[in-house]
């Protein structure tokens, strides 16, 4: 019976072929869904988190005009995803930002590219964790109706110390890439989604019903951007908003690993933007007619309130159901601790790999198979910046979401360049090519750094963000500019240590030639 | 054509364990070796983006990974290697074993065993609840073990319930096949509840140990010769360490008698000598006869 199986299938005869025996036929290729692709991306953005925590902010800097920032924050980072899938798609690899940008301008752009990437992901963990710290007090509190359990969260020694726990899990979870099952991550999301229609319903009735805390009735005004006061304002904004779509790019990105690689990425990626965008609109308006933008009390504008809004509007809004938000504020955040470590121990694996750092963070468990090195470093360094910036100042939460929006303004404008100039003798080879592989990822890296230089500039005010400082210089500019500048000096460091890759021979500069030209040499 | 031996590979200890008793056993009996590492498939991660530059990465270790490991392998011994893409451990390599119509599974024992003990691992235990091919479980250690040992005894722990049948079938191909004697362990005077420890139903269980040793014994004779023992002690763990082992043996039970038809699943009995066992064991699914006739 097995006799004609076992001839037949040339990898499995006995005749010792070591090398050769390896066989492709397992490649994973080609098993995640829509509705899979749909749910991932979701759990990556973690709209219940980054809305608790980008909101107050962005209240703070636009005022009324938070949905119309929303909206016009999706083009930026729609037209840098575009530059991604196409880079995505010609190099698939898991130093994405790092790998791309120094195919296309060389090493040292390169390495600041993995740097600013690698520097965005360990402030949003450290981040992540801090507010799921808040909402597991919040939770206890409302459980037990000790609502002075919730106070606890701010005690700082007793925070940093369930945040630490916290990484800790998060780092156990992801280096022994421990999964949910699909069903429970499934029910989560639509957990999520749902509370937050339920929280943004809730706030409206409560609103017209003339139990807000500073009604304010809805105004079309709200989704115009010309409303905004001042640029630098608008720029602020748009640097929060694009990082309440981070982490969307992964259902665009997902080509072959998906089922149908032609149509799946883009549907998920539409169905996951709708279903986002929408919820943060429901919310943004919930949120303005219940609360308004007043500095007082429950106010948007209030900066007691600010870094963690659904923490102080749960209450107030849902009553006795308030748990509900924050369980899913909770769950979010979880799911979305696992999901952020991948990026930064991806990408320090690939630069591990191609030897910009050293090779140990290429290591890969051989039980787990994940980059076990690389995800250890991340989880040290994130709760590290967690301690120190918690110490440093009360208002961590709020100046690390700042910093994050000019960190990933920083390494997706990079990568927006990167695919541009890495396509340059393709751009004209089609219609499809002048707009995928030149103007819009051109249009999206122009937005992005001119956001970086203003948020730049502005923040250096000490006033900027929460009105930390230091020596009369605002704390986001000098977060954004130690991280930078502790990137330079690192990377010079390695740079005398392993020039190999600073000179180009681990990953060369290339740009694909073009098609047309090709194709009209060949027929000649 | 000889039969095929899959190895589950890690590149940890318990891997290298693996691969040292398959090579060995691949060397006794002229079987080949498919030295298999198990990834983790994308449809698995429900939270974590899939990524296929890191899935290629991985592939790439785990080629380099299997390289290292064949390079133990005596030249003597034909093997491959392959990487496979599945949900678990076990589920990848039961899926390579089906296609490569293995006789059996060679897994190591999970990190953290006392050396020469076994400590059932998660990939193990999965492997003995689902397998419908006999699983060969590698004790912490065996890395050290000269393959050129080869087998030299096989212990086949018989008892009177369902599936002894199948068992004494497998052992006696195994021994025929690797050339190794046959030693028969009779442990029903030991196999009984603490609560019935008296003398009576010992001495009864002893007399019926041998009835049933007698019995064995004759359905082998004319196929091999077997040495027959009856287990004496306390406890199963007592007599499993009273008795003597040699470097090269085997030790061979059957699967519980509440596995599902033809799957593996180790019942309490051969969990018990499992944990003082000092040599490898081989668990044979309850119905494999018909199938280890037509697999030979």
């Amino acid at each position: 019976m097995t006799a004609p199986e076992s001839s037949a299938a040339p990898l499995a005869s006995p005749t010792g072929e070591v090398a050769g025996g390896i066989t492709k036929k397992g490649l994973s290729a080609g098993t995640v869904g829509l509705i899979g692709a749909v749910v991932i991306g979701i759990s990556c953005i973690a709209p219940a988190y980054t809305f608790t925590a980008a909101i107050g902010p962005t209240a703070s800097v636009v005022g009324a005009q938070i949905p119309a920032i929303i909206l016009v924050g999706f083009i930026p980072m729609l037209l840098v995803a575009f530059g991604y899938r196409e880079l995505n798609r010609r190099m698939p690899d898991s130093g994405t930002s790092f790998t791309w940008a120094a195919r296309a301008f060389g090493p040292w752009v390169g390495w600041l590219a993995g740097w600013g990437l690698v520097a965005a992901t360990i402030l949003v963990l450290s981040n992540l964790a801090g507010v799921a710290v808040d909402f597991l007090f919040l939770l206890i509190a409302q459980i037990t109706g000790n609502e002075s359990i919730a106070d606890l969260a701010s005690v700082t020694w007793i925070n940093i110390g369930v945040c630490l726990l916290f990484m800790l899990g998060a780092t156990l979870v992801s280096y022994r890439d421990m999964q949910t099952t699909q069903k429970l991550q499934y029910f989560l999301v639509g957990f999520q989604v749902l509370v937050l229609v339920v929280f943004a319903g809730a706030a409206i009735i409560q609103a017209v019903n003339g139990n807000a805390f500073d009604y304010m009735p809805f105004d079309l005004a709200w989704f115009n951007p010309f409303a905004v006061g001042s640029f630098s304002a608008f720029a602020a904004g748009l640097s929060l908003s694009i990082f309440i779509f981070w982490g969307w790019d992964v259902t665009l990105t997902m080509n072959e690993e998906t089922k149908d690689p032609e149509k799946t990425p883009g549907r998920a990626a539409t169905i996951t933007v709708i279903t986002v965008v929408t919820l943060y609109l429901l919310l943004a308006v919930a949120m303005l007619m219940f609360a308004g933008v007043g500095s007082e009390g429950l106010g948007l504008g209030n900066e007691d309130i600010q870094e963690n809004v659904f923490f102080h509007l749960s209450g107030p809004i849902l009553g006795p159901l308030a748990f509900l938000v924050s369980l899913a504020v909770l769950t979010s955040s979880a799911s979305s601790l696992q999901s952020t470590f991948v990026g930064p121990a991806r990408t320090l694996l690939a630069m591990g790999h191609y030897g910009a750092l050293p090779k140990s963070y290429a290591k890969i468990s051989p039980r787990f198979f994940t980059p076990s090195n690389a995800t250890i470093v991340s989880a040290v360094v994130a709760s590290g910046f967690y301690v120190v910036m918690r110490i440093v100042s009360e208002d961590t939460l709020w100046d690390t979401i700042l910093t994050l929006g000019m960190m990933i303004c920083f390494y997706y404008g990079i990568t927006a360049f990167a695919c541009v100039w890495y396509f340059r003798r393709q751009w004209f080879d089609s219609t499809r090519n002048v707009f995928f592989t030149f103007l819009f990822p051109l249009v999206g890296g122009v937005i992005l750094a001119v956001l970086f230089f203003t948020t730049l500039i502005d923040s250096m005010d000490p006033a900027y963000g929460s009105g930390s400082q230091i020596g009369g210089i605002g704390i986001v500019f000098i977060l954004g500019m130690l991280i930078i500048g502790l990137g330079v000096v690192i990377m010079i460091w390695q740079a005398i240590k392993r020039p190999a890759f600073f000179r180009g021979e681990t990953l060369s500069l290339d740009a694909p030639a073009s098609a047309r030209r090709g194709r009209q040499s060949v027929s000649k | 054509m000889s039969a095929h031996i899959v190895v589950g590979y890690t590149a940890t200890d318990a891997g290298e364990d693996a691969v040292a008793l398959g090579a060995r056993l691949a060397m006794a009996s002229g079987f080949a070796l498919d030295i298999v590492v198990v990834l983790p498939a994308d449809d698995r991660s429900v939270i974590t983006p899939p990524d296929a530059g890191y899935d290629r990465y991985l592939q790439k270790q785990a080629e380099t990974w299997l390289a290292a490991a064949s390079e133990k392998i005596p030249d003597a011994v034909p093997h491959a290697t392959h990487v496979r893409f599945a949900e678990s451990f076990a589920e990848g390599l039961l899926t390579a074993a089906r296609e490569f119509g293995a006789s059996y599974i060679v897994v190591g024992a999970a990190n953290g065993g006392l050396r020469g003990r076994h400590r059932l691992g998660t990939v193990a235990s999965e492997l003995l609840h689902s397998a419908d091919v006999p699983v060969v479980l590698a004790p912490e250690g065996s890395r050290k073990v000269d393959p050129a040992i080869g087998i030299s005894r096989l212990t086949a722990a018989v008892g009177t319930r369902p599936g002894t049948d199948a068992l004494l079938d497998a052992a006696t191909w195994l021994s025929t096949q690797t050339g190794a004697e046959l030693r028969l362990l009779s442990l029903v005077s030991v196999d009984l509840p603490a609560s019935v420890d008296t003398g009576v139903i010992r001495l009864a269980g002893a007399a019926h140990a041998d009835d049933v040793l007698s019995r064995a014994r004759e359905s082998l004779s004319g196929v091999v010769d077997a040495e027959v023992v009856v287990a004496r002690g306390e406890s199963i763990e007592d007599a499993v360490q009273s008795l003597s082992w040699e470097p090269g043996e085997l030790a061979i039970v059957g699967s519980s008698r509440l596995a599902q038809h033809r799957r593996l699943f180790l019942g309490s009995t051969a969990a018990k000598i499992l944990h003082e066992l000092p040599v490898p064991m081989v668990v044979v699914p309850r119905t494999t006869q018909t199938q280890e006739g037509e697999t030979r």
